[in-house]
């Protein structure tokens, strides 16, 4: 077996990664966002397509389903889902996004500009139920993601590790293809776990294809936090592995 | 002081028939040689589906052939999970006897409970368990190793009576360890009358705290065993050249493909959430120690990379803070040369281990007598 690196296509995934205004953007604080996740294995080999060659994949591959909602933010409350596929850039845990949905015009505009989300736009429901979690999201009238968190236990927010995305996106201003790292900070109020299930999924709708075969389910947190998208600290090349291609643009 | 080397096997991709066999040959060479120049014990650890980081799932093995091959390091198999989905506890008093058996009575055994999600969830194991299953078979299992006849009802396990055979060559039984990373782990080990064995690093002040509070709290222990084991270990990497700057070159370059490695596994704290596992674990945490601030040759505190000279002086600095033995891993993925490595033990037993009382005096390592 050959090293192993990503093996996304970068020529075909360049098509519709987002335009980012530069690396300078300001931080926005998110209060009160309640935040779903769920951890589930994936199949390795057909995963490494689902990374660029600047991440090593995790052992095992897991993909991560996140649904936010932001009651308030500078354009107004939007709610988020995403799926990522975990990896490594060179030792660092990191997610890699493949695609988004969101329901806020205003804030998917924002979020691609100033930190590169690959949103598109999607109804993004959370049902918060005694026994369980529930998140609907749906594009064009059609579902592209239902999953839970079921037996919600409460655990210290101080036990979750949330890990930093990396989204693919161009440029304006140079026009150059690039990794950047997003990594929040999280405040928490209160922890949930629980288990994760997967009702639907769009492998299409979130450009995974046939490379997303999900496997073992690891767990399902559901928290609320107050969350820091901060300032753009790293970008690394794409193409290279990070030990070669990350820059740093802010402290 | 003394010294031992500790092996996770790396092997390098590309897999071929022969990778895995080269790799085992020269661990082997090593240990022998580390014999013969006084090293005091070897260490294997028992690891599973870590692919390129380590390729021993069945240390017991590798440590019998270890055992063949020399005549005076102790075998210090370790560490052994301690999760029932992994190994039964009958199995590991009888292997383990075994063990001590074909070595002449030179088993050391280490205990522990794993600490990725890759390892716990390919053996359907529940993380919040682990610390449980552990406590529970570090107390049977001296009594397995002594009593006529054992029987067993706890909570994660049970056995009606049988006599369990073979019993340990070492009498009463092998000296006992506890792996420990996470933080408060070592009062776990003093409270039970068992050896710290150190598995992270964290500078040597927050060290001196560790041994200070495990020595404190092992006086008024209850031993799981029928003798206390109060020894503290540490693990370190080792390379060791005359001329400082080659080795902190090649020293670095070993420290930073093991933690490259380690860095692709997934840690329990990273996908499943648990208080079970306040820390990362053995993985991180070294690869954060060996990225260290350095010192003028570029090397990180407390690391044994270097000259003789430099190395001695980090090797003072651990025996100064109340360590009794550091442990060496010598390569990851082969990226040391196998001749380097040989060359390398040579010269720390030549210019630094006659700087340590006791340090080759390998012999003196009876059970229950330290």
């Amino acid at each position: 077996m050959p090293p192993r690196y990503g093996k996304l296509d970068l020529a075909a995934w360049s098509k519709s990664a987002p335009a980012i205004n530069g690396y300078k953007t300001e931080p926005w604080i998110l209060k009160g966002a309640r935040i779903v996740t769920l951890n589930m294995e994936i199949d390795d080999d057909p995963a490494d397509n689902l990374i660029p060659a600047t991440m090593h994949p995790s052992i095992p591959a897991y993909a991560i389903f996140c649904v936010t909602n932001y009651p308030d933010s500078p354009v107004g409350p939007f709610s988020i889902a995403e799926v990522r596929i975990s990896g490594r850039t060179g030792v660092r845990p990191r997610g890699f996004v493949l695609r988004s949905f969101c329901d806020n015009e205003d804030a998917r505009r924002e979020l691609a500009a100033r930190w590169g989300y690959p949103t598109v736009a999607g109804d993004v429901k959370l049902y918060i139920r005694h026994d369980r979690v529930v998140a609907n999201v749906s594009a064009g009238g059609k579902p592209v993601l239902e999953c839970e968190l079921l037996d919600r236990d409460v655990i210290s927010g101080g036990d979750i590790q949330y890990i930093a995305s990396m989204h693919l996106a161009r440029n304006q201003d140079d026009g150059k293809l690039v990794l950047v790292q997003v990594d929040p900070e999280f405040t928490f109020v209160k922890a949930e776990r629980g288990k994760p299930r997967i009702i639907l999924l769009d492998n299409d709708a979130f450009a995974a294809g046939a490379n997303l075969r999900l496997a073992n389910p690891i767990s399902a947190t559901f928290t609320t936090a107050d969350v820091t998208l901060p300032k753009i600290r790293y970008i690394c090349n794409p193409g290279l592995p990070a030990m070669q291609g990350t820059t740093k643009v802010a402290a | 002081m003394k010294f031992g080397l500790f092996y996770e096997i790396s092997v390098p991709r590309p897999w071929g028939r022969e990778t895995e066999k080269t790799v085992y040959d020269n661990c082997l060479e090593q240990v022998a040689l580390a014999d013969q120049l006084g090293f005091d014990s070897v260490w294997a650890v028992e690891h599973h589906f870590l692919e390129e980081y380590s390729h021993c799932p069945a240390p017991e093995l590798f440590l019998t052939a270890c055992a063949m091959k020399t005549k005076k390091m102790r075998i210090g198999h370790g560490i052994i999970v301690c999760v029932p989905e992994f190994n039964h506890p009958i199995k590991i008093a009888e292997r383990t006897a075994v063990l001590d058996i074909l070595s002449g009575g030179r088993l050391d055994v280490g205990t522990g409970r794993s600490a990725t999600w890759t390892e716990l969830a390919g053996f359907r194991a529940n993380p919040d368990e682990t610390k449980k299953t552990w406590d529970e078979f570090v107390h049977c299992l001296p009594r397995m190793w002594t009593q006529d006849r054992f029987s067993y009802q706890g909570r994660s396990w049970s056995m009606p009576q049988r006599t369990i055979v073979p019993k340990p060559y070492q009498k009463p039984h092998p000296p006992l360890w506890v792996a420990v990373t996470s933080p408060g782990t070592e009062i776990d080990a003093a409270e039970r009358g068992m050896g710290s064995l150190g598995l992270t690093f964290g500078g040597f002040a927050d060290q001196e705290e560790k041994v200070k509070r495990y020595r404190k709290i092992i006086r008024n222990c209850t031993p799981v065993g029928d003798f206390v084991n109060e020894a503290v270990s540490s693990v370190n990497f080792l390379y060791c050249h005359e001329d400082e700057a080659e080795g902190v070159k090649v020293g670095r370059r070993l420290t930073g493909t093991f933690n490259y490695l380690a860095a692709q596994l997934l840690s329990v704290r990273e996908a499943y959430p648990s208080k079970s596992y306040p820390s990362l674990g053995l993985l991180p945490s070294l690869r954060q120690e060996a990225a260290g601030p350095g010192d003028a040759s570029g090397a990180p505190e407390g690391i044994a990379i270097g000259n003789p000279a430099r190395i001695l002086r980090e090797m003072k600095k651990w025996e100064a803070v109340g360590c009794d033995r550091v442990n060496f891993l010598l390569n990851a993925l082969e990226t040391v040369p196998q001749q380097k490595v040989l060359d390398s033990l040579r010269l720390f037993a030549k210019e630094v281990m006659p700087h340590f009382q006791g340090a080759s005096d390998c012999a003196s390592a009876a059970a229950g007598g330290r």
